[in-house]
C-alpha cells in the first residue's frame, strides 16, 4: 500500500478519524461518521479532550469550514469556489473523508463530461445479451453516493455542458435518479449530498444556470490571509514536497520563502506590505500553490545545479516564469514593480539583480 | 425608593425595551438622563413633530465652532426613549452629566498646554490620562454589557442581552437591578486592583450626583435615572455631598451653545469612527423594530433589496437562508442566529459566495441609509456662524451689489488680503460662489481681483457646505478629501492640490498628495500619467508650498517619471492620427517639465525611453518629434540624427510616413533646416525624389508643418530653397532677401506700418 505515489485522505489520516469518532459525544446527523463540529475540528485541527492533536488541513478561517459543514448538514449541496491553488479540491477531499469515510466517489469535470458519466452508463454487451435490466446498468459514482448515503464529489462543475450540468436539478432537489428505461428510481439515502468545486477564473466557461446555482450554497475559498498563514503553507507543502521528491538540497531559509511570499501578496493585492506603495497586479492568479512550485523549483535548481543552498538566483527564473504569464503586459507590471520595489527594499539587491538579469 | 437608576447599554433596542416597561410600571414624576445640560433649551425640540431620529445633539463654542461634541440619537437608543416618554406624558426631563461646557474648557486648556510646550521645545510627557488606559479597559467602560457578552462568548451585545434578558418574560423590573449588580462587581474589581479611575470620570459622576440632588430638592419625589451601565453603582451608593462639591469647585467654563442636527446612520456606525457607535445601525433599528421573528424578516428584506437592485432572491433562496443561518447558530451553540451567522448566510446562499452584492447589504441593511430631521426652529449651525465671524473680522460684508476686490497677497504688515484669498478660495471649493476669481495673472504672481456678489440663493449653498463641516476651513479640507476619493483622474487630482494649496488647506494637501501615488501606481494610461506630470512639477517650482508639501511630492514624481519611462514605447506605438497628435502634445510637455526638474537621474532615464521612441516606433510623428528631442537637448550628435532622418526618408518608406516623420521632427521650429547642411540635403533630396503623385499627398501635411514655424524662419527657408544650388552661409547672411524678410520686423518695432506687419506674418 505504501507504495502508491498518493494515498487517499481517509488513509492517510485514519488514525486521526478514528480518534475523533471515539472522542466525539455530540450528535451525529444520519450517515454521518462524525458530527458537525468533529468535522470542522478534523479540518481546522486542534487538540481533544484527552490531549490527541489532531493536525490542520486547512490552515484559515474555521468560520469557512463551520458554513461548508452546516451547508452539508442541510440538504443543499455545496459549492468550493476559488482561484486556482486555494485547496478547493483539498478541502473537499477531506470533508468527503470526514464526513463520509470515502473520498472516491468523485466525478472529474471535462468539457468531454456527458450525461452517462454523472448518472449511469450501460454495460452494452449485457445489454444486447439480456435485454435492459438493473444487472445491465453502470452506475456512476454519483448514483453509488445516492444508495450508501455518501458525500459525492464533483470536480470543476463549471467544465462540464451546460447540458450535462442541468441533469444534476432534478438529483439535487427531489434527492432522487429516475432510470426511466427500466421504470424504476435511485432515492437517495440519508446522508447523500454532493461537495462540487469550481474555479473563479472559469466562471465564464459555463456559467451554471441560475436554476442549479440555487441548488449550492457557495462557499468562496480566499488567499491566505495574513503573511505568516502563507509562509507556513508554503513551508509545510515545500517540506514534504522535497522529502517526496528527494531533492538534494538543504531546507529552504524561510527568508526565502517569505520574500517570495511577499512579492506574491503584493503583486497580488496591489499594494505594498507597508500599505505605503500601490503596484498593478499581473493577469495570473499567483496563489500559494504556484509560491509553493516556485520555491521548489529553486530547491531543485540549487540542488542540482547549485551547491545546495538556495540563493536569489535559483528562485529568479520560475519567479519571473510564475509573475509573467501574458509576455507584453504582465511584463510591464513586472519590470515596474522591481524598479519601484524591489530595488528599493534593503537586501534585496541580490533578487533585483538576479530577475533583471532574467527579464532584461 | 424616591429614586431608581437604570443602567442601559447606549444604542442598545433590548435596554430600550425593558427601560420603556420599568418607566411605564414605575411612572415616575421626573426623568433624569445622562446627556449634556448645557442643552437644556434645546431638549423640548426632540418632541416636535418633525423631529425624526437618527439626529445628534450639537454642543460647541459659538467663538470657535471647530470645538464641539456631538450627542447622536437613534430611534432605539434608551436615552431618547426615555426622553420621549417624559416629553409625551408631561413629565421633566433633565440631562445630567459634567456640563460641556467645562469639558470643552478643559479640552482647550489642555491643547493650549501642549501648544505652549511644543513651542517652548519641551519634551511632551506622556498624554492625557485617556490615552494611557489599556484599550480593553476602554472597551469595559464604553460597553460594559458587550465586553461581558464577549467574555461569555457572545459576538454582540445585543444577542446576549436578548438571549439573558429578554427571554425572561416576567419579572423585568429585575433586570435592572442584576444590571447593577453585575456593574458594581466590575467596578469593585477595578476598585480593588487599586487603579484610580480618571479625574474625568470622577468629575463627570460627581456632577450627576449633584444633579440629582437638585432634582430631589425640587421637591420630586419618584425619580428615574437614566445612564449608562458603567455609571449605575457610583450614582446609588451616594457619597457626601461635600466631596462631590470640591470635586466639582473652580472648574473652568467656557460659552457653550446647543442645536439639533441631522444625524446619518452611517455616522453612527463605529467604521466612520464615532468612539460609542455600533457596529451595525441598521441592524439594531430592525431588532427593535421587529423583536418577534427578526432572522426571517432580516433575510426577507435582504432578498427585497437584491431584488431591487436586479440580484436573483427568490423566495426559495431566503428559506434557504434562514435555515443555513440557524443550522450554522446550532452548531455554534447559540439560541438564535446573530448578525455573524445571517451575514455569513447571506453571502453564500444570495450572493454565491461574491463580496459585492455584500456591500449592499451591508450599507442598506446592517447600517442603513437614514437620515434624521429637525424641526425648522432649531438654532442656526455652527459652519454658518463660522462664516459670519470670519465675514466680520476680515471686514467682507455680504453685499447684494457686485463690486471688485484687489488683493495683494504679498502685503506683509497683515495677512488680511492673504487670509481674505484664502477665505474666498475655501468658499469657492466648497462651491459656495460669493466671490468669482478675475483675470488672474499665473502662479508666480501675487496679486488676486475678485468680484463679491451675495446672492440669497447662496444661503441654500452654506446649508450645503454646513455638513462638511463645522468651520469653513474644516468643512473645505473634508470636501476635498471627499472629492479625492472620487476622483480618478490624476489631471483633475493635480489640479485639486493646486486648489488645495491656494486655500491653504494644509490638512489635506498630504493626503491629496498620498491618494495622487496610489491613482498614479495604479493607472496604466501613460498619457494620463504624462498629463499630470507638468502641473506637478509646476507646484514644485513655483507653488507657494512649503517645504514638507515639496518632499511629499518628490518621490511621487520621481515614480510619475519611472512609470512614464518603462511605459512610453509600448505606449507610442501603433497609435492612430488623433491620439498619436494627442501624445506629441504630451511628449513636448512632458519633455519640458522634465528639463524643469533638472535632476539627472530623471533626465537620463527620460532620454534613454526618448531614444528607444527614436529607435524602434511604428508611429512616424513621435518618432520623428523623438529624433528631434534628442538633438535639440544634444543627447544626439547631429550625425546620429542625420542617419535617423536618413533612414526615416529613405526610398523604402512610404511617403505618408515619411511626411509624418518630417512633421514630427520640424513641429515648431525648422531654424536648424537653415543651417545645418545635411539635414537640410536629406530633405531637399527627399522632396525632390517622391514622385507626382504623392507629393500632392504630402502637400498638406507639408503645409501644416511648415505653417507652423515663425514666419521669418520659413522666409528663409524658402530661400534656401530656392538658391538649392548650395550657396555657403556666408553669402546668403548678405543676400538682399535677407534683408528684405527683416523689414517686416523693423516696421513693427518702429510702429511705421502697422497692418502690413500683421498681414506679414499671418
Amino acid at each position: 500500500m505504501s507504495a502508491v505515489l498518493r494515498q487517499h485522505a481517509e488513509q492517510e489520516y485514519a488514525h486521526e478519524l478514528a480518534e475523533l469518532s471515539q472522542q466525539d459525544k455530540r450528535q451525529r446527523p444520519a450517515n454521518w461518521k462524525l458530527s458537525p463540529w468533529a468535522v470542522v475540528t478534523y479540518l481546522v485541527g486542534g487538540k481533544l479532550d484527552n490531549g490527541f492533536e489532531v493536525t490542520p488541513k486547512y490552515i484559515g478561517s474555521r468560520r469557512l469550514m463551520e458554513i461548508a459543514v452546516a451547508t452539508l448538514a442541510t440538504d443543499r449541496a455545496l459549492l468550493l469556489l476559488g482561484v486556482p491553488g486555494t485547496a478547493k479540491s483539498w478541502v473537499s477531499e477531506h470533508l468527503a473523508a470526514a464526513i463520509s469515510g470515502d473520498s472516491t466517489m468523485l466525478v472529474q469535470g471535462t468539457a468531454g463530461t456527458g450525461e452517462e458519466s454523472i448518472r449511469y452508463g450501460w454495460n452494452y454487451a449485457r445489454l444486447l445479451a439480456e435485454g435492459p435490466s438493473m444487472q445491465a446498468l453502470v452506475a456512476t459514482p454519483v448514483m453509488r453516493a445516492m444508495q450508501d448515503g455518501k458525500i459525492a464529489r464533483l470536480e470543476e462543475l463549471t467544465r462540464i455542458p451546460a447540458d450535462v450540468q442541468d441533469t444534476l436539478i432534478t438529483l439535487l432537489s427531489e434527492k432522487t435518479m429516475p432510470v426511466p428505461e427500466l421504470n424504476t428510481e435511485v432515492q437517495a439515502v440519508k446522508g447523500f449530498n454532493m461537495i462540487a468545486t469550481a474555479n473563479d477564473r472559469d466562471r465564464g466557461v459555463n456559467e451554471l444556470s441560475s436554476a442549479l446555482k440555487r441548488r449550492f450554497n457557495t462557499v468562496v475559498l480566499p488567499l491566505p490571509d495574513t503573511i505568516e498563514d502563507e509562509v507556513d503553507i508554503v513551508k509545510r507543502r515545500v517540506d514534504s514536497l522535497g522529502k517526496a521528491l528527494e531533492i538534494p538540497a538543504e531546507k529552504p531559509p524561510l527568508e526565502e520563502i517569505r520574500r517570495v511570499v511577499t512579492i506574491f501578496r503584493e503583486l497580488r493585492s496591489g499594494t505594498t506590505v507597508d500599505g505605503k506603495t500601490k503596484v498593478k497586479s499581473p493577469s495570473g492568479t499567483l496563489s500559494s500553490a504556484e509560491a509553493i512550485s516556485v520555491v521548489s523549483n529553486g530547491l531543485v535548481m540549487a540542488g542540482h545545479f547549485g551547491d545546495g543552498n538556495l540563493h536569489a538566483n535559483d528562485i529568479a527564473a520560475s519567479l519571473v516564469g510564475a509573475v509573467v504569464k501574458d509576455p507584453v503586459q504582465d511584463r510591464l507590471i513586472w519590470l515596474e514593480y522591481l524598479e519601484t520595489v524591489v530595488k528599493e527594499r534593503d537586501g534585496w539587491k541580490d533578487l533585483y539583480r538576479a530577475c533583471r538579469e532574467i527579464s532584461e | 425608593m424616591p429614586i431608581t437608576v437604570f443602567g442601559i447599554r447606549h444604542h442598545g433596542p433590548g435596554s430600550s425595551r425593558s427601560l420603556v416597561a420599568a418607566l411605564e410600571n414605575l411612572k415616575p414624576d421626573a426623568i433624569l438622563v445622562e446627556g449634556p445640560p448645557d442643552g437644556a433649551d434645546v431638549l423640548a425640540l426632540a418632541g416636535k413633530e418633525k423631529m425624526h431620529p437618527p439626529v445628534a445633539m450639537l454642543i460647541y463654542r459659538p467663538e470657535e465652532p471647530g470645538q464641539a461634541v456631538f450627542y447622536p440619537f437613534t430611534i432605539f437608543s434608551p436615552e431618547w426613549q426615555a426622553v420621549q416618554y417624559g416629553l409625551r406624558n408631561q413629565i421633566p426631563v433633565r440631562f445630567m452629566d459634567l456640563p460641556q461646557a467645562v469639558q470643552l474648557a478643559q479640552r482647550a486648556a489642555l491643547a493650549e498646554e501642549m501648544a505652549r510646550k511644543l513651542e517652548a521645545g519641551e519634551e511632551l510627557e506622556a498624554p492625557a490620562v485617556e490615552e494611557k488606559t489599556e484599550p480593553e479597559e476602554v472597551e469595559v467602560q464604553q460597553d460594559p454589557l458587550g465586553y461581558l457578552a464577549r467574555a461569555a462568548g457572545f459576538e454582540d451585545g445585543e444577542r446576549w442581552w436578548e438571549y439573558l434578558v429578554e427571554g425572561r418574560k416576567e419579572n423585568r423590573a429585575g433586570i435592572f437591578e442584576a444590571v447593577l449588580e453585575m456593574m458594581t462587581a466590575l467596578r469593585e474589581e477595578r476598585d480593588a486592583s487599586g487603579e484610580v479611575p480618571p479625574l474625568v470620570e470622577q468629575q463627570r459622576e460627581a456632577s450627576m450626583r449633584q444633579i440629582i440632588r437638585d432634582a430631589e430638592k425640587d421637591g420630586f419625589e419618584n425619580i428615574a435615572v437614566v445612564c449608562g451601565a458603567w455609571h449605575a453603582p457610583a450614582l446609588v451608593k451616594m457619597p457626601a455631598k461635600k466631596a462631590d462639591a470640591d470635586l466639582l469647585k473652580g472648574l473652568p467654563k467656557v460659552k457653550v451653545a446647543a442645536t439639533w442636527i441631522p444625524w446619518t446612520n452611517d455616522r453612527l456606525a463605529t467604521s466612520s469612527g464615532y468612539g460609542a457607535g455600533v457596529r451595525s445601525p441598521g441592524w439594531y433599528a430592525h431588532l427593535w423594530e421587529n423583536p418577534e421573528d427578526a432572522v426571517v424578516q432580516w433575510m426577507a428584506r435582504a432578498a427585497r433589496l437584491l431584488r431591487e437592485e436586479d440580484l436573483e432572491a427568490s423566495a426559495a433562496h431566503v428559506i434557504e437562508a434562514v435555515r443555513l443561518a440557524e443550522t450554522l447558530a446550532m452548531m455554534r451553540g447559540r439560541p438564535m442566529p446573530g448578525l455573524d451567522e445571517l451575514n455569513e448566510a447571506s453571502r453564500s446562499v444570495f450572493c454565491y459566495g461574491s463580496d459585492l452584492p455584500m456591500r449592499i447589504i451591508a450599507r442598506r441593511l446592517v447600517v442603513g441609509e437614514v437620515l434624521g430631521t429637525v424641526p425648522d426652529e432649531t438654532p442656526l449651525m455652527p459652519f454658518h456662524q463660522d462664516l459670519q465671524r470670519l465675514q466680520n473680522a476680515l471686514r467682507l460684508k455680504p453685499e447684494a451689489t457686485a463690486r471688485t476686490l484687489e488683493l495683494d497677497l504679498r502685503n506683509s504688515k497683515n495677512s488680511l488680503d492673504l487670509d481674505r484669498s484664502h477665505l474666498l478660495h475655501r468658499l469657492t471649493l466648497l462651491e459656495i460662489p460669493w466671490g468669482r476669481l478675475g483675470s488672474t495673472y499665473g502662479k508666480g504672481t501675487f496679486r488676486e481681483v475678485w468680484t463679491l456678489e451675495w446672492k440669497p440663493e447662496l444661503a441654500v449653498a452654506v446649508m450645503e457646505a454646513a455638513r462638511w463641516g463645522n468651520t469653513v476651513e474644516d468643512a473645505a479640507v473634508q470636501w476635498a478629501r471627499a472629492e479625492a476619493k472620487q476622483t480618478h483622474s490624476l489631471a483633475a487630482l493635480t489640479e485639486l492640490i493646486d486648489l488645495a494649496i491656494l486655500a491653504d488647506l494644509d490638512a489635506v494637501t498630504g493626503d491629496l498628495v498620498t491618494r495622487l501615488q496610489s491613482l498614479s501606481a495604479l493607472s496604466s494610461d501613460v498619457s494620463e500619467l504624462m498629463s499630470s506630470l507638468p502641473g506637478l512639477v509646476g507646484v514644485m517650482r513655483y507653488g507657494n508650498v512649503r517645504k514638507s508639501e515639496v518632499e511629499q511630492i518628490g518621490p511621487v514624481v520621481d515614480g510619475l517619471v519611472t512609470r512614464i519611462c518603462v511605459g512610453l514605447a509600448p505606449a507610442c506605438s501603433g497609435l492612430a492620427d488623433e491620439a498619436a497628435r494627442d501624445m506629441f502634445t504630451q511628449l513636448n510637455n512632458t519633455d519640458k517639465a522634465i528639463r524643469l526638474l533638472a535632476m539627472d537621474e530623471h533626465t537620463s532615464e527620460w532620454t534613454g525611453a526618448i531614444r528607444k521612441v527614436a529607435e524602434n516606433c511604428n508611429t512616424p510623428l513621435l518618432q520623428g518629434r523623438a529624433a528631434r528631442i534628442l538633438l535639440d537637448n544634444k543627447d544626439d550628435q547631429p550625425e546620429d540624427t542625420a542617419r535617423r532622418m536618413g533612414l526615416a526618408l529613405s526610398r523604402g518608406t512610404l511617403p505618408e510616413v515619411a511626411g509624418a516623420w518630417v512633421e514630427g521632427f520640424l513641429h515648431g521650429s525648422g531654424l536648424l533646416l537653415v543651417y545645418d547642411e545635411t539635414l537640410w540635403g536629406l530633405i531637399n533630396g527627399w522632396l525632390a525624389g517622391v514622385t507626382d503623385e504623392a507629393f500632392i499627398q504630402l502637400l498638406p501635411l507639408l503645409r501644416r508643418t511648415f505653417s507652423t514655424f515663425p514666419a521669418g524662419e520659413r522666409k528663409q527657408i524658402s530661400l534656401r530653397f530656392s538658391h538649392h544650388s548650395g550657396a555657403t552661409q556666408t553669402e546668403e547672411i548678405y543676400d538682399s532677401g535677407q534683408v528684405e524678410q527683416m523689414l517686416p520686423l523693423l516696421e513693427k518695432l518702429l510702429g511705421l506700418n502697422d497692418e502690413k506687419s500683421v498681414s506679414d506674418g499671418q
